[in-house]
């Protein structure tokens, strides 16, 4: 029974979608499961049969409560490296969740508390911390191998949260820093030295094309931080990710070239999608989604890269959703326009898009005056991801129904100060039960297929598996499984505390495990559910839970 | 120190409360409420509420001025004029209830701010210029406050700019390691491990390798010219006028 399930979830990935393969197998080798970043395991003992079976395996408890866990656990040969937002990485045996070493990383640092994941490769443990630097651990013994700074937190008050892309032989971070008057950039340092590779800065410097695209002196403090992790396409030798809002957020007087046409790229190259050489950090192309965004609509999220057939012609594309919740289908060779659509119910930031992807009837915020925009800064997602199953050909996607109040004011730069340049108060919008829902989505027609509403907000990353299940987990605590055809709820757990990590799923001696960090977050998101549903119980904590079939 | 004391008693009582007040509102929502911080009034958004906490007067002096460590909540001392951060504190404090609160209670005035010659000024700016990437001062030196402090604090500052050239670097040692040779800052040495920084290029990385594998000889070929080769002659100048200034007792 089994080998023939397996054969038969083979023979639908090929026979529908080219030959790209963004599966995960036994490990959970990278932030999104692959390096195309589908967070989807061809696992497939635990199905839409069984998975009302499942039962916890074992719990990891961090002991490091600040701010929670928010982060994707990495598996590799049978164990798992697990970071909290206080850089306390933990290797843990994957089967039992017995304790192989612990490193802690001096934790009075200032910045914001996450960290969303570490990367394995080649004997070691990659993760950024909130004072800026990329440290190696060797990965047997968690000893500290190499670390080395990548800004100056005291001048640039950036951090480094997102899970760093080791690519051939470097790794690749950004950082944080795109709503205050910095330049963003991509870092590649060496894996095995910590010396420097390359760095790729978002905004063109004097001289350079696209920098005839800031006012003046503007690009020096201009943002588009790629504050999240990228993807990599082998065959291509290109990276992809995706860059930060420009700054100012809510202002642009300062910073766009009087007349600009705003239907054109602006302020480049912020909210975009780019390619990088792997090699040598050089653009290959770039789709900006975003031209000069007014709204903190970040292009910073995941990059999901996958083959597709569309008008019939077999293309190498990637999808990409913008904090908008405008979300792209490009061609990744090229970067040329293949398809967009919308995703949240509440939009009034523009009143739609072109077939050409051009942004129509946009709302731009006015100095001095106080407006409701929707999406809100939070996103129609936020940082946590897609996933993609190649069995259903659909995008599993958290959907967030919010807005904010913004008053745009017109504060200038100062190097490493805030500069969002609008005051901010979230609200609901008016006359709905549910604030948000997990999505499916075609990519290719660009149709919902079904949705899932939920109460409150999800903050959480969705897993797909070959078991035709979708994972995820609310702040109310449950952790619970989505039939990924039809979205019918198969199962859930209470795990005790809210969820805004990202589930993987992975096996070992034969046995199929999904894991979850579970803890919620205290800051950004998380005070934001608090105001905006004061009566709900969104509860904090740091742990791991692994769940598996009865044996 | 007396002297700015008498000036933030003076600033706060020549206006009148209300106004004050007003004042801190604007500045609360120009600085506090923007961004992923503390929303409109303080009524929470992605930083934690502040109106209604019952939050005492010195806990909100402490707070404004000095930042919490180990959060995202800095110190706002430094940042705000004194005018400015007394009206942000009464401000604060009339959302948590307090009526009447004492605008200069609690000040402890920043170290007052050099006054830098025009020169100096620019070579503050150079020392840690963003725009040169890892070719400024600021990646291996911390003056200031601003910096990574990978070399020792400067002993004594070069008098011209073909001596900050020429400077002799003897604490650059040359380590051999994993089949690699490289100049390297030692900085600890003991039984179970060797950490230094490799100054192979900038930036610096500290590097920690097992005794057995490395081996250190003194000197290297590392000069601290071609390390600051971003900068011409002139720039170079101003950077050692402000480090003139600054190392002023």
């Amino acid at each position: 029974m089994r080998p023939l399930l397996f054969l038969l979830s083979l023979s639908a990935v090929y026979a529908q979608n080219g030959t790209a393969d963004g599966a995960t197998r036994a490990d959970w080798p990278h932030y999104g499961g692959t390096q195309l970043s589908w967070r989807y395991s061809a696992l497939n003992q635990i199905n839409t049969a069984n998975v009302k079976k499942l039962v916890p395996a074992w719990i990891f408890q961090t002991g490091d409560y600040a701010d929670n866990l928010q982060a994707t656990p990495i598996v590799v040969d049978g164990v798992m490296y697990l970071i909290t937002p206080r850089a306390q990485v933990s290797a843990l045996d994957a089967a039992t969740g017995r304790l192989i070493w612990q490193y802690r990383y001096p934790p009075n640092q200032a910045g914001i508390l996450r960290n969303s994941g570490v990367a394995v490769s080649a004997g070691k443990v990659f993760f950024g911390t909130r004072d800026n630097y990329l440290v190696a651990l060797d990965q047997h013994t968690g000893r500290e191998v190499w670390k080395t700074n990548v800004d100056d937190r005291k001048q640039c008050n950036c951090s480094i949260s997102a899970a760093p892309l080791v690519v051939k032989d470097k790794v690749i971070v950004g950082g944080n820093g795109g709503d205050r008057a910095e330049r963003g950039y991509l870092t590649a340092f060496y894996a095995k030295t910590g010396r420097l590779a390359w760095r790729w800065y978002v905004i063109p410097g004097p001289g350079e094309k696209g920098n005839e695209t800031w006012k003046g002196d503007s690009w020096r403090f201009g943002g588009g931080s790629p504050w999240m992790t990228g993807s990599f396409d082998a065959g291509l030798n290109l990276v992809y990710w995706g860059t930060g809002n420009a700054s100012a957020d809510f202002y642009d007087a300062d910073r766009v070239v009087a007349g600009a046409d705003k239907a054109r790229d602006a302020n480049l190259y912020t909210a975009s999608v780019v390619a990088l050489d792997a090699d040598t950090g050089k653009l290959r192309w770039h789709y900006q989604e975003v031209p000069d965004d007014n709204w903190d609509y970040d292009s910073a999220y995941e990059v999901i890269l996958m083959d597709r057939e569309i008008r019939g012609r077999m293309r190498n594309i990637l999808v990409h959703m913008n904090k908008s919740g405008l979300t792209f289908v490009l061609d990744r060779t090229s970067g040329e326009f293949l398809g967009v659509f919308s995703v949240p119910e509440v939009r009034n930031w523009i009143t739609g898009v072109t077939e050409d992807g051009k942004l129509v009837g946009r709302n731009e915020p006015k100095l001095g005056k106080t407006e409701t925009f929707c999406p809100s800064v939070y996103g129609a997602k936020s940082w946590n991801s897609i996933a993609y199953s190649p069995r259903t050909g659909l995008l599993y996607m958290p959907t967030n129904e919010l807005c904010n109040d913004a008053t745009a004011n017109d504060t200038k730069p100062v190097e490493g100060a805030g500069m969002m340049n609008a005051a901010l108060s979230p609200k609901l919008p008016p006359n709905r039960a549910t604030y948000s829902h997990v999505d499916a989505w075609d990519p290719v027609t660009g149709k919902r297929t079904w949705s899932y509403p939920y109460k409150y907000v999800l903050a959480a990353s969705l897993l797909a598996t070959a078991g035709d299940l979708v994972f995820t987990g609310d702040p109310e605590g449950n952790f619970f499984a989505l039939d990924a055809r039809s979205g019918d709820k198969l199962w859930s757990f209470q795990t005790g505390a809210g969820h805004r990590g990202s589930a993987i799923s992975y096996s070992v001696n034969g046995r199929q495990y999904v894991a979850t960090p579970t803890g919620w977050q205290g800051t950004i998101f998380g005070s934001v559910a608090a105001a905006l549903f004061p009566d709900a119980s969104f509860r904090m904590g740091s742990t791991l839970v692994a769940f598996a079939l009865p044996e | 120190m007396t002297r700015s004391l008498f000036l933030l008693a003076v600033a706060a009582s020549a206006q009148n409360l209300p106004d004050v007040i007003t004042q801190g509102e604007k500045v609360f929502s120009l600085t506090c409420a923007t961004g992923y911080c503390h929303g409109v009034r303080g009524t929470a958004a992605a930083a934690p509420r502040l109106a209604g906490r019952g939050f005492d007067q010195t806990f909100i002096n402490n707070t404004v001025r000095r930042g919490v460590a180990g959060t995202a909540m800095s110190g706002f001392a430094a940042s705000l004029s004194p005018p400015d951060l007394i009206a942000v504190i009464a401000y604060v404090a009339s959302l948590n209830g307090i009526a009447n609160p004492s605008l200069a209670a609690g000040a402890a005035p920043a170290a007052p701010e050099v006054a830098l010659s025009p020169d100096a000024s620019r070579g503050r700016q150079l020392f840690s210029d963003a725009v040169r990437g890892f070719a400024r001062c600021s990646t291996c030196h911390e003056v200031n406050g601003i910096g990574i402090s990978v070399a020792t604090p400067m002993a004594q500052i070069p008098a011209s700019v073909p001596e900050l050239r020429s400077l002799a670097t003897p604490q650059v040692a040359t380590a051999n390691a994993d089949g690699e040779t490289m100049p390297a800052l030692v900085l600890s040495k003991t039984s179970r491990s060797v950490i230094l920084y490799d100054l192979t290029m900038p930036p610096p990385v500290m590097r920690t390798f097992e005794p057995p594998s490395v081996n250190l000889a003194e000197g290297s070929t590392w000069r601290h010219a071609t390390v600051i080769g971003s900068y011409n002659d002139a720039e170079l100048r101003s950077i050692l006028i402000y480090l003139r200034d600054v190392a002023k007792p």
